[in-house]
């Protein structure tokens, strides 16, 4: 891409805080890459553990372990933290970290606003998490915060409702700085369509992000004066219409789903080239296809509302215009096959979790396909199909490229290697683990267990069990994780400035680890 | 290059703008 790396270790001509002052006062791209990515790990422990007690209260049916009350809290946290707290926050790392590399600028656009879009993260998921500790306990009334439920908690729905709203903030934030950072701070020569397709997702989620945060934000206001300023936006008995908050919270959360999934097709349209050693097959399609995947993004909301009554010609539209969606789907998917068609493969972990990536995330789009089809819906809603459609997606879908990328860039970063067999042994005990946890849920659901209850009928035992024992190894596969992300930064053997022979692109011009200043003079790109 | 780093600014507040104005559209659509 480029011909002349210009790479700088630091001048001197700041004197840089150390300690913790450098950690809250930086504005550099690198550091606060590793910021959004060690909270991303903070909150995927915590939120996991979460999951972990869950799984363990399903073990058998009946009540083991917890009041079915704490039960309800673990879930609905459990899916805000992971949603806000670690997918959200380690894509924001990743953008962080490769977006100026990748586009050869030497920061992003607006380094301060930078620095606060991540530090009131944070603060966001204090509350949150404290939010077990006060009267009532933690919010209970499921992640997508319906009223009536969420017009009726306690203290700590207020406080959820303040934490969302900082954690929209910052993601508004952010995504204004990387849209201007791809819009203004490119290297001379780098246009728009010769730009890493992982810079072209994280574009357009950026955008979707400011399409729809703004509308969550208005939710949860509403939702706010509902419960204490005597407004009943929500309330049927003053007027309202809690229907609507469905519409409005749909509305966003459906582009959401996308706002997960987009960084996570960029991370896999790098890692797959790389180690396939051929060019990324059909680099324009892809771009369109993200695009065209985005705008539809807009115009399905309503198949998470079918149950709720709505008129037949509104169901079927937002049926086909759902199954729509899977045209521009496939066309990725198809392009990341022939890209490894006949090239020269190698497995290392990068490659194979994007190859698991390619395949479960597959699995999981297809559940969605099935559950697009409104009769089949209106059985299968809240049923555990629908759990195990939305974690292939998630966990074997953004989760699993979010591994890929940190063991494909884990080395640009630190500037060692990772060690290869652990990274093995993570891959393969997370790709058995995972599954071994959601595919028993595809026969659960199919069989009508209803989600989010603490007790089940006694023919569900045996799944459930599964299920339990999966968990346990996915959840303690992570430590795995950790101790190789933690080895790769104590030391480790050294990185090479490209550490992949396919890689291709600006990152791989400057040397390993990356300096803390890079590119303060532009690169040319032919 | 230079041209276009100035156009950050203009760049941010549009799109801080929009996402204001979507804020305040979507309670607008709660009081209909």
């Amino acid at each position: 891409m480029s011909d002349v790396a210009h790479a700088h270790d630091d001048h001197g001509h700041h004197a840089h805080p150390t300690g913790i002052m450098r950690w809250l006062t930086t504005t550099n791209h690198k550091d606060i890459g590793t910021l959004y990515l060690f909270f991303a790990l903070i909150m995927l422990f915590a939120a996991g553990s979460m999951a972990l007690l869950i799984r363990a209260e399903l073990f058998q049916p009946g009540l083991q372990l917890m009041h079915p009350d704490f039960f309800n809290q673990l879930t609905t946290m459990h899916g805000l933290i992971m949603i806000f707290g670690v997918i959200m926050p380690a894509f924001s790392g990743f953008a962080n970290w490769q977006v100026p590399l990748m586009l050869g600028a030497p920061d992003m656009a607006f380094p301060r606003m930078n620095n606060w879009a991540f530090w009131v993260l944070p603060v966001a998921g204090l509350m949150l998490m404290s939010s077990f500790l006060l009267p009532g306990g933690a919010v209970a009334g499921g992640w997508t915060m319906y009223p009536p439920l969420f017009i009726q908690g306690g203290i700590s729905y207020d406080l959820t409702i303040l934490a969302v709203h900082i954690m929209g903030l910052s993601s508004i934030m952010g995504s204004i700085n990387i849209i201007t950072t791809i819009l203004n701070m490119r290297a001379p020569g780098l246009t728009l369509m010769k730009m890493p397709l992982f810079c072209w997702t994280w574009l357009i989620t950026a955008y979707l992000l400011i399409a729809t945060m703004p509308v969550l934000a208005g939710a949860v206001t509403m939702l706010l004066t509902d419960r204490n300023f005597g407004t009943h936006f929500f309330n049927a008995a003053g007027g309202g219409d809690p229907v609507m908050f469905q519409h409005i919270f749909w509305f966003f959360a459906h582009p959401e789903v996308y706002i997960l999934i987009l960084p996570a097709f960029g991370i896999v349209s790098q890692v797959i080239p790389t180690f396939a050693r051929k060019p990324l097959f059909g680099y324009a399609s892809m771009v369109y296809a993200t695009a065209s995947i985005a705008i539809l993004s807009f115009i399905v909301w309503a198949h998470h509302m079918f149950t709720v009554g709505m008129p037949a010609a509104a169901q079927l539209f937002f049926m086909f215009s759902t199954m729509l969606i899977a045209v521009p789907t496939g066309v990725k998917v198809f392009n990341w096959v022939a890209t490894m068609w006949k090239g020269s493969m190698t497995f290392e972990t990068p490659m194979l979790f994007a190859i698991s990536f390619v395949c479960l995330f597959t699995i999981g789009g297809f559940s969605g396909l099935v559950l697009a089809i409104a009769p089949v819906d209106i059985q299968l809603h809240d049923t555990y199909y629908v759990v195990a459609h939305f974690h292939y997606v998630l966990v074997s879908g953004a989760l699993f490229a979010i591994f890929a990328g940190i063991y494909y860039w884990m080395p640009k970063w630190t500037g060692h290697m990772y060690d290869e067999t652990l990274g093995k042994w993570h891959f393969w005990l997370s790709v058995i683990g995972m599954n071994i946890v959601f595919f028993p849920m595809h026969f659960l659901g199919l069989a009508g267990m209803p989600r989010r209850i603490p007790d089940y009928a006694l023919q569900f035992t045996e799944f459930n069990q599964i299920a339990t024992v999966g968990a346990f190894i996915f959840g303690f596969s992570q430590l795995v994780f950790l101790v190789v992300v933690l080895k790769a930064i104590k030391g480790g053997a050294k990185a090479p400035a490209r550490v992949w022979e396919g890689a291709e692109g600006l990152e791989w011009t400057v040397p390993s680890p990356a300096p803390y200043h890079t590119f303060e003079t532009a690169p040319v790109v032919k | 290059m230079t041209d276009k780093r100035n156009g950050k600014y203009r760049t941010a507040v549009v799109l801080a703008l929009f996402a204001l104005g979507l804020f305040l559209f979507t309670l607008y659509t709660g009081l209909k």
